[in-house]
């Protein structure tokens, strides 16, 4: 009931993008600042270094960098803080967090595997997409 | 005395200006903190005014360099500027986060706002662990 409830309070649009680019920034700055917390609340400290977690949030971040509407932005910063603040308050679990933040996925999109083994056949891949083919 | 002064009071009339857009409240603090600086011996008043500890600068360009992964033989000195060296704004926030861990200090908004080089970050540090 008190996630509900938190959640109810939207602020209002950013007027501006400089407006929304501050809103970003604060984001960045409170979810670094909580970090010690998650490092502790997951026991996460021989998995991964506090500045290894940063580079994952400013890369998660920078994979929005170009967008430009100012209420876009302001949707993203609403979905990012709800995450934050599902990840402080251990709404999420470990394997959460490793496999989100943690492991590298960069490989992970996709097509990737069938684009990685030749040999492996194009039909279900096609079939999940449409009915003709 | 009264040049530095002068110079002074010019300073933190614009920073003011910016503190008073976001919070009324740490505009006062901000004042009177500076002003309780001024009143203290003239050797702290020099501390201010120098440059910042030479080891604090290499901490700062060892962390500016692992964050922009700079190649080794480009120079990072205490001049170098955030932008200059590939830096935008996302990392240089992420460069004060950074700084914020591993000296254990808090930045406010507006100080971190007039971080544009190496120097500044390492003159800021040195001030925030001294009056901490």
């Amino acid at each position: 009931m008190a996630f509900t409830m938190r959640a109810v309070k939207v602020p209002p649009p950013s007027a501006s993008l400089e407006e929304a680019r501050h809103r970003v920034f604060d984001l960045f700055k409170s979810a670094c600042r909580s970090l010690p917390t998650v490092m502790e609340i997951y026991t996460l400290n021989d998995v991964v270094t506090v500045s290894q977690l940063r580079s994952a949030i400013s890369s998660a971040f920078r994979k929005n960098a170009h967008i430009t509407n100012p209420k876009v932005i302001d949707m993203l910063l609403i979905k990012g803080q709800e995450e934050l603040s599902n990840v402080v308050e251990h709404a999420k679990q470990r394997h959460h967090i490793i496999g989100q933040y943690v492991v590298d996925r960069t490989g992970m999109h996709h097509g990737a595997g069938a684009t990685k083994d030749p040999s492996t056949s194009q039909f279900l891949d096609n079939f999940y997409t449409s009915n003709y083919f | 005395m009264a040049s530095l002064t002068g110079s002074a009071v010019s300073v933190s009339a614009p920073v003011m200006r910016r503190i008073k857009a976001t919070n009324g409240a740490s505009s006062l603090n901000s004042v009177s903190f500076f002003g309780q600086k001024r009143s203290f011996s003239s050797s702290a008043r020099l501390s201010i005014s120098c440059a910042a500890k030479q080891e604090t600068v290499d901490k700062v360009c060892e962390i500016v360099r692992k964050q922009l992964a700079i190649a080794g033989d480009t120079p990072v000195t205490g001049e170098s500027k955030f932008s200059e060296l590939g830096a935008d704004s996302l990392d240089t926030v992420e460069i004060v986060m950074g700084l914020e861990e591993s000296f254990d200090i808090s930045v406010d908004e507006s100080s971190a706002q007039e971080i544009a080089t190496v120097k500044d970050a390492a003159e800021m540090i040195d001030k925030l662990i001294a009056c901490k």
